[in-house]
């Protein structure tokens, strides 16, 4: 016999009931009904009180049965398990859960950091492709097309991969610095990069380094590492969630950029072409950033490649001495493509 | 404890004993640990219930009357109201950050503020309906003698009714705020009930205009003034300017003085419009013939909030885990009740127990009151 009190859901009112063992299961006496056997599995822990264990009915909500403390042995073993943490981490014990927890999170956290390599080789590339296509449609009517631009500017992506058909390069109305690889083969440079550049050459080094990035799948390692998967699937799925300028400030790491000019690097040199002027435009880039206000906005490149000295020089002292290096377009060919956005017809 | 199995109605209380807070540091400090421990391993996810872990000890050591309140929500269905909340928001949340910027690049700024405005619109609706949804969660979920609260109203025309008041309280110069704040309320408490009783709300907003306008001038009072004694100190101090930086490091640290002065005053006039706010509203609150009254005084309120500052501070931050602890039990210690309490008339809720939980809410971080 056990003094306790029930609530029966129904009103308010609280009754006086005592507690006996009925067989394997508990007994009940008392008002509301006179005589009531639940099972434990019938009966659910609630909580603890400062004086008193708290249970409940599964099929009565607010049905609650006050046990004062101590709880006699006899009862105790008809009554279910204090919940304390919730369901798993009581079956398991707070030390166990916490350990197992560390562990689960410490796993989460490094396959995070890792999943956008491992991942991004497993993305078919047709998807990288209709995202890809959909950025760039993005830009519509901004496409430069001055007579013999375009030309020129396959002819230069021809020389410096053997695989040109992989690659759509085109140049944007827009006034920035910048060139950027996108998802699907294709590069955009804009406008103010030609203007900016001297020659052919120059753009020739960092259309190597974009390439590259586009080879190594350094754009879909990126997009997966700061938008997560879903929105690539989201992309594909018809909506372009992505665009442009999101994927222009998605940044890679320090060992995509300097794996990128390494195979800029060695796709001029195959192509005969000189990483000198090159390494002059990234020079002409970084006293820019420092010297002339009203610049920062402008320079793209320079916040989305940051440009160290390091960089300038490896370009610098990749040139070979004595090596007798062609230019990358004909006189002719620059031209055009240097005024791709000004003789535009379209505009 | 008393014998009320023949069920008659308990005497009518003392007003300072009906609600009592029994719990402790001490019992709380193993919950507060524990569940920050395990937040921290699960990569916040524990948190929710972490959440209904405190609610269940802080609810359970508040005493009303006879009997102490029961917390029954569960981490699994806050987590749930979070996941559909998360999937709502996030489109809107992405086209804040990215579709925006790239619609205005592309020349269709007119377009994209228009879509800006109807998601600025359409948040602010969601921020009211969370707040009426916040309050029905929690009384659906707060039992008492194996009663519960609850409403049946799902919250959508509340929404539009704090769309719609906020916007007139803050149309002239912000001067019908009070009104607009005592309105919603309520709206709110109107729609509640507990057991069988509805609750009834009929807070008005006389006698608060003074403090809210006391609150409205402090900043731009303090603003007129503060320029003007430093337009002064610039003037006389003008021609030593140009020799050297001792003077203008004077300048800048009594900036910095003024600016506190001004936030620790607005802090100060805030929290004595709230104080008398909540006293006016909580008396003009009933339910099944028990009335309320909520006695913190503003110096009451100062206390809590340093002493939750100071608390932090002292604590390098661990104390940051007991202020809901602190605000639960200042609130309760703060909050009698007079009336009759019929238990035999106080039967169970027929309202509906959402399933939806506090997500919507949490997404705005705010509390159900």
């Amino acid at each position: 016999m056990h003094e306790a009190w029930l609530y029966d859901g129904a009103s308010a009112v609280r009754h006086r009931v005592t507690l006996e063992a009925a067989g394997p299961a508990l007994g009940i006496r008392g008002a509301p009904d006179p005589e009531l056997c639940l099972g434990r599995d019938e009966l659910v822990h609630v909580e603890s009180r400062a004086d008193a264990e708290l249970y409940g009915r599964r099929s009565v909500p607010g049905w609650r049965l006050g046990v004062p403390r101590p709880v006699p042995d006899e009862i105790a073993a008809l009554l279910p398990a204090r919940q304390v943490y919730g369901r798993w981490i009581d079956r398991i014990g707070l030390g166990k859960a916490l350990a197992a927890g560390a562990v689960a999170s410490a796993a989460i956290l490094f396959l995070g950091h890792k999943a956008p390599a491992l991942l991004a080789p497993l993305v078919p590339y047709s998807w990288e492709q209709s995202f890809g296509d959909a950025l760039v449609g993005d830009l519509g009517g901004k496409f430069c097309a001055g007579t013999g631009g375009q030309a020129a500017l396959d002819a230069m992506v021809a020389k410096l991969t053997p695989d040109p058909a992989r690659y759509k390069v085109r140049v944007v109305n827009v006034p920035i610095v910048n060139a950027v690889a996108l998802p699907g083969g294709n590069i955009v440079i804009f406008r103010e990069l030609l203007a900016e550049a001297d020659g052919p050459d120059e753009v020739a080094g960092v259309l190597g380094h974009e390439i590259a990035h586009i080879d190594n799948r350094d754009v879909t390692r990126a997009m997966i590492r700061e938008y997560g998967f879903g929105l690539l699937l989201a992309s594909v799925g018809g909506t372009t969630g992505g665009n442009v300028d999101m994927l222009a400030s998605a940044s890679y790491s320090r060992e995509a950029e300097s794996k990128a000019d390494e195979d800029s690097i060695a796709a001029l040199r195959r192509a005969n072409v000189s990483p000198r002027p090159t390494a002059g435009f990234f020079a002409r880039l970084a006293r820019h950033e420092k010297g002339l206000d009203g610049w920062d906005g402008a320079l793209g490149y320079v916040s989305s490649h940051p440009l160290s000295e390091g960089r300038r020089r490896r370009f610098e002292e990749s040139a070979e001495a004595g090596r007798v290096y062609a230019p990358s377009l004909t006189e002719e060919q620059w031209a055009a493509l240097a005024d791709i956005c000004h003789n535009d017809s379209n505009r | 404890m008393n014998d009320m199995s023949g069920g008659p109605a308990l005497d009518e209380c003392p007003a300072d004993s009906s609600f009592r807070f029994t719990g402790s540091w001490r019992e709380f400090l193993p919950i507060a640990l524990t569940n920050f421990a395990l937040t921290v391993v699960t990569l916040g996810f524990y948190r929710f219930w972490a959440k209904a872990r405190e609610r269940r000890y802080l609810w359970s050591r508040t005493h009303f009357i006879d009997d102490a309140f029961e917390w029954t929500g569960t981490g699994k269905e806050m987590f749930l109201g979070f996941l559909i909340v998360a999937a709502v928001l996030m489109p809107v949340i992405l086209f804040v950050n990215f579709g925006f910027q790239a619609m205005v690049l592309r020349g269709q700024a007119a377009l994209a503020g228009a879509i800006l405005l109807t998601l600025y619109v359409g948040f602010f609706y969601l921020y009211h309906v969370a707040k009426f949804r916040a309050l029905r969660y929690r009384l659906s979920r707060t039992w008492w003698h194996g009663i519960r609260g609850g409403s049946d109203a799902p919250g959508w025309d509340y929404g539009w009714k704090g769309l719609w008041k906020s916007a007139a309280g803050w149309a002239v110069f912000g001067f019908l705020v009070p009104w607009s704040m005592t309105q919603l309320w309520n709206d709110r408490w109107n729609r509640m009930s507990f057991g069988g009783h509805p609750f009834k709300a009929d807070a008005h907003e006389n006698g608060l205009m003074r403090r809210w306008l006391l609150l409205y001038l402090v900043p731009v009072l303090s603003l007129v003034i503060l320029s003007m004694a430093l337009a002064a100190v610039a003037v006389s101090l003008g021609t030593d300017l140009e020799d050297g930086t001792v003077e203008s490091s004077a300048i800048i640290v009594s900036v910095v003085v003024g600016s506190f002065t001004v936030y620790g005053l607005v802090l100060l006039f805030g929290l004595s419009f709230y104080t008398l706010f909540f006293r006016q509203v909580a008396a003009a609150t009933s339910v099944g013939g028990l009335s309320f009254v909520f006695t913190a005084r503003t110096r009451d309120w100062l206390k809590l909030v340093l002493g939750n500052i100071g608390l932090v501070i002292a604590t390098l931050g661990v104390g940051l885990l007991f202020l809901s602890y602190r605000n639960w039990a200042f609130v309760v210690r703060h909050m009698e009740a007079s009336g009759v309490v019929d238990l035999d008339l106080l039967t169970q809720s027929t309202a509906r127990a959402p399933t939806d939980a506090e997500g919507l809410a949490d997404a705005f971080d705010f509390g159900a009151v």
